[in-house]
């Protein structure tokens, strides 16, 4: 298992310069510069020149592209690994960590949230295949899948915050109230509500189709034959089974949340990585828009990796 | 019973070797496309999903040129508050724009985008995907890295960078369409490769090759129509993808922005009014579900059509 | 009971059993007025063509038919009681446990998640009172049982480190663990070698006399069955054709499917430049024809066949379900008895089973 990790972590090298070189290209070689808003005049021409140098922006492009991914692995031990932030100054790699926790905290409720509901849903929908508890949901998922997320976002917003006044509008926190938890979770269903109705209707649409898989499948059968009631069959051998393809696809989903999260944060003016690219994006901040999406490429191999080593662990046929 | 007797019977010629086959006969007469098409207009949520697509076209070019500049043109005369009329069936926004014009306007530029962007992403997806099913080894390997690598980049992030750095220097619906196209077409470049590895073994394109076809021609003429069946689908899901992403990008302000029309700058515009017009976001984001389930209909049962074997599981 | 009637008391006695299956084409009538006998410690070969209704009789047996299939009419006495009457709790303490059943597929009738000594132990801690470890140290026993060398790492072993023939005993060995008085074998050889295949018959026949249990055998395969069955049923189309004891149903076939399959199989020493085989193919279930359904295809088919043949006993313990006199001929014309004769000629004629 340790010698087939490791292997698929230097076979992802390759694909990590890839996406360095791809996300530092657009970045660089989109036309106008960092510091084209200090070109205002007001600023002065030698001023000027010491940011272009002091920023390595009169270094060749591939000098610059090696300059900065050689610094960048250097980011656990040097708080500068990632440059500092145009905007504030701060180093980036200071600003993203400050954030990464929102983010966790706000993708792993919703995620544990729509799996908690997804899974019997999507079993009890697959026993009860084609009776009208089956059709009422599907209808369900078909409406929640189509839904954009900021659109439901705002819905939420606009009913439970605005309307009925039940929950906060936007935030992690009521100001002067850091770290206060009840005011937290308070501030958390909504933006987990928006990703959960999505990602439930997502989810138990999958768990329906692999559980109806299995169902069909001859062990299913041979447990019956057994004399096992159906909450054994089901909840024993179709389960466990139903359950190999969600966990993979689950693997390769995660990465794809930090995209998801980015527009819910931003609704919501959560605080974590995805509000704080799309951001930096606006304010042209380009090293933290290059972190960011570092972090993104990073999520997917690792997520990939999770995947494939969670099959293993589920399947027992699967041997690494 | 009596007419397949007399079908049998009539069929028996001095070569038929064949076991007197009761029904099978009359359903290979159909070519697949017609078989195709049978099995879609019996499927009712993709007839569904045709009509109101349909419909949603049809809007989206009727309307805007119904309404001429209503959709752009400001007022002082009308108000948010005003009643709906025949003229205006969902009233006025806040600069006295028609809704119902401005809403049709910003479905029209949804759906151009959308269908652009699937365009693009089919060109893409068809040519790269071809290239490498056909040629495999290290050429098929070395741009399956590069679409592994794509794919690892976060998406929508990329799209945002791409429409936020180059928005300034071409028309954003453009710099829209191409950032959804050049990053989005990694799903269909894998589809086709996976028909070209299948079709590259079999009899007819080794016939092909017997027969002395160029490499070109094979793909061309045998290989590619064979291969656009899953292209199909994934291009007619992918609208709604490609649609999304619009929205999400103009609601964000990085898209089309106001005065243009989009169904997306038209929801951010309506969150300033949650309280005193709260029905103005439903407009679009209602649009937006019909355009996602339209196109998800039609998909899934273009896919059941295409797909013989799903057919008989349902 | 009257069904009980017969020189033997029967183990299992099906009669007129019906299971339909409701499609969107249409319905199917799977198994359409089977009967069918089997006697305690012997067996009973159901044989037939792909689709002809064997499977779905044996499901419908175990109660095991899932929708769209409705068993419709039609009782299965086993051991005194109407399994079609039992509420479904009852007729899972019977399935696999006095009733068990093999199937086809060793490959997938195995759940791959779960060890086979874990899968032979559910079976038996579900129908006993052992504790976990005395059901392991069983399923250990039952797999030495059915041969499977070094059974102890084998039972801690998943279903896909083992090869077809392996899987196949796992299946008997679990089937066999709670000692049933009547194991359904469906096509337990078709999908293994040749030689694999031997292996097995030779194991569930030493494990028959071992156990004294019933086997109530499906199999297209004529082969298998004359080496393993007492009483022999034929089916076609979902309806039992003939039905006899081995000896008479080989050496004497009535029915012309029955002469037919016998033809079609290659005999050692007979030079033959080509095996007969049976023309054509079973009829679409969608679209039966009228009277005989097996007439399209026979040999003998003759304007009688319009009319639905009943199950005639044609010699003592042998019925038939064809025109054709006792003695193989032509039937006299005029013999045809009306529709309504013939349905009370099968009805009677379906109790006098072997």
């Amino acid at each position: 298992m340790v010698t087939y990790i490791v292997r698929r972590l230097i076979q992802a090298i390759p694909i990590v310069i890839g996406i360095s070189v791809i996300s530092f290209a657009i970045v660089y070689l989109t036309p106008g510069s960092p510091i084209d808003k200090f070109r205002t005049g007001r600023v002065s021409p030698q001023t000027i020149a010491n940011l272009i140098r002091v920023y390595g922006l009169d270094q060749p492009l591939p000098v610059q592209f090696v300059n900065w991914f050689t610094h960048f692995w250097s980011f656990p031990f040097n708080s500068t690994a990632w440059g500092y932030s145009f905007t504030d100054g701060l180093p980036v790699r200071d600003k993203i960590f400050g954030r990464a926790p929102s983010t966790l905290l706000l993708m792993g409720t919703s995620l544990v949230v729509s799996m908690l509901l997804a899974i019997p849903i999507g079993i009890l929908q697959a026993v009860k295949q084609y009776s009208w508890a089956d059709r009422i949901i599907t209808t369900f998922e078909t409406i929640g899948y189509a839904m954009p997320t900021f659109w439901l976002g705002l819905i939420l917003k606009q009913f439970f915050s605005v309307q009925l006044k039940w929950l906060p509008l936007y935030g992690q926190n009521t100001l002067g109230k850091q770290g206060d938890i009840p005011d937290m979770i308070a501030h958390l269903i909504l933006p987990v509500s928006t990703l959960a109705v999505v990602s439930v209707a997502g989810w138990s649409r999958y768990m329906r189709a692999s559980m109806l898989e299995v169902l069909r499948q001859d062990y299913v059968r041979t447990a019956r034959a057994k004399g096992l009631g159906p909450a054994r069959v089901i909840g024993r051998h179709a389960l466990r089974n139903a359950l190999i393809p969600i966990v993979t696809l689950l693997g390769l989903t995660i990465p794809t949340l930090l995209s998801g999260a980015a527009i819910t944060e931003t609704v919501f003016s959560w605080p974590g990585l995805g509000w704080l690219g799309v951001q930096a994006v606006g304010d042209r901040d380009y090293p933290v828009v290059l972190a960011v999406t570092m972090i993104g490429g990073m999520m997917v191999i690792l997520g990939n990796l999770l995947a494939d080593v969670l099959y293993g662990v589920v399947d027992p046929r699967i041997h690494y | 019973m009596a007419s397949s007797e007399s079908i049998r019977s009539g069929a028996a010629g001095p070569t038929s070797t064949s076991t007197d086959t009761d029904e099978v006969d009359l359903v290979a007469v159909q070519t697949y496309w017609q078989l195709v098409r049978r099995r879609f207009l019996r499927n009712r949520t993709a007839v569904i999903g045709l009509v109101l697509l349909a419909f949603l076209v049809f809007s989206a070019i009727v309307f805007p040129m119904v309404g001429g500049d209503a959709w752009y043109r400001t007022s002082l005369v009308h108000h948010p508050t005003d009643p709906v009329s025949i003229d205006a069936p969902l009233g006025y926004d806040n600069l006295g724009r028609n809704i119902f014009f401005r809403l049709t306007k910003g479905l029209q530029t949804s759906l151009i985008i959308g269908f652009f962007a699937v365009l693009i992403i089919t060109l893409i997806g068809t040519t790269f995907g071809s290239i490498s099913g056909y040629a495999g080894g290290l050429v098929d390997n070395v741009m399956m890295r590069v679409v592994d690598i794509v794919l690892s980049l976060p998406g929508f992030f990329l799209i945002l960078m791409l429409v936020a750095f180059i928005g300034g220097i071409v028309p954003p619906m453009m710099v829209i369409i191409i950032a959804i196209g050049i990053t989005g077409w990694t799903t269909a470049a894998r589809l086709v490769r996976a028909e070209f590895l299948r079709l590259r073994e079999s009899d007819f394109v080794q016939a092909a090759k017997a027969l002395g076809a160029s490499d070109s021609r094979i793909i061309i003429r045998h290989m590619v129509p064979s291969a656009m069946a899953p292209v199909l689908v994934a291009a007619t899901l992918g609208i709604a993808d490609a649609v999304v992403t619009e929205a999400a990008l103009s609601f964000l302000g990085y898209g089309i922005r106001d005065p243009d029309a989009s169904l997306g700058n038209m929801l951010t515009a309506a969150q300033d009014y949650f309280y005193r017009q709260p029905l103005w976001i439903y407009y679009p984001g209602i649009t937006l579900i019909l355009v996602v389930l339209a196109a998800s209909f039609v998909g899934d049962g273009l896919r059941d059509a295409l797909d013989p074997r799903q057919k008989l599981e349902a | 009971m009257a069904t009980t009637r017969g020189a033997q008391e029967a183990l299992l006695e099906v009669v007129d059993l019906r299971t339909h299956f409701a499609t969107a084409d249409g319905l199917v009538r799977a198994v359409d007025g089977v009967s069918l006998r089997i006697r305690p410690g012997k067996t009973l070969g159901v044989v037939g063509e792909s689709g002809c209704g064997k499977s779905i009789t044996a499901l419908s047996i175990m109660r095991l038919i899932e929708r769209p299939g409705r068993i419709v009419s039609g009782s299965i006495t086993f051991d005194g009681q109407d399994l079609l009457r039992l509420p479904e709790d009852e007729m899972r303490n019977i399935r696999g446990n006095e009733i068990s059943m093999i199937f086809q597929e060793p490959m997938t009738s195995l759940n791959p998640v779960y060890t086979c000594g874990d899968q032979i132990a559910e079976a038996v801690s579900r129908h006993g009172s052992l504790t976990q470890r005395e059901a392991a140290a069983r399923a250990v026993e039952m797999l030495e049982q059915v041969g499977i060398p070094d059974a102890k790492r084998r039972a801690g072993e998943h279903p896909h480190q083992l090869s077809g023939g392996m899987r196949q005993r796992v299946m008997i060995a679990m089937a066999l663990s709670t000692n049933p008085q009547l194991l359904i074998a469906d096509e337990p050889t078709t999908a293994l070698d040749v030689t694999i295949q031997a292996q097995i018959l030779e194991l569930m026949k030493a494990l028959r006399e071992r156990n004294g249990m019933a086997i109530m055998l499906i199999t297209h395969d004529l082969g298998v069955v004359a080496e393993m069955s007492d009483d022999v049923s034929v089916m076609y189309a979902g309806k039992v054709v003939e039905s006899s004891d081995a000896i008479t149903v080989y050496d004497r076939p009535h029915h012309p499917y029955t002469k037919g399959l016998l033809a079609s199989i290659p005999r050692m020493g007979a030079r033959r430049e080509r095996l007969d085989v049976i023309k054509g193919v079973v009829p679409n279930p969608l679209n039966l024809p009228s009277g005989c359904l097996f007439k399209r295809r026979c040999p003998y088919a003759m304007p009688i066949c319009d009319n639905a043949p009943p199950l005639r006993l044609v010699a003592e313990g042998h019925v038939s379900r064809c025109w054709l006199a006792p003695d193989g001929g032509r039937p006299e014309l005029g013999e045809a008895p009306s529709a309504a004769e013939a349905e009370a000629a099968a009805l009677t004629l379906t109790v006098a089973n072997p």
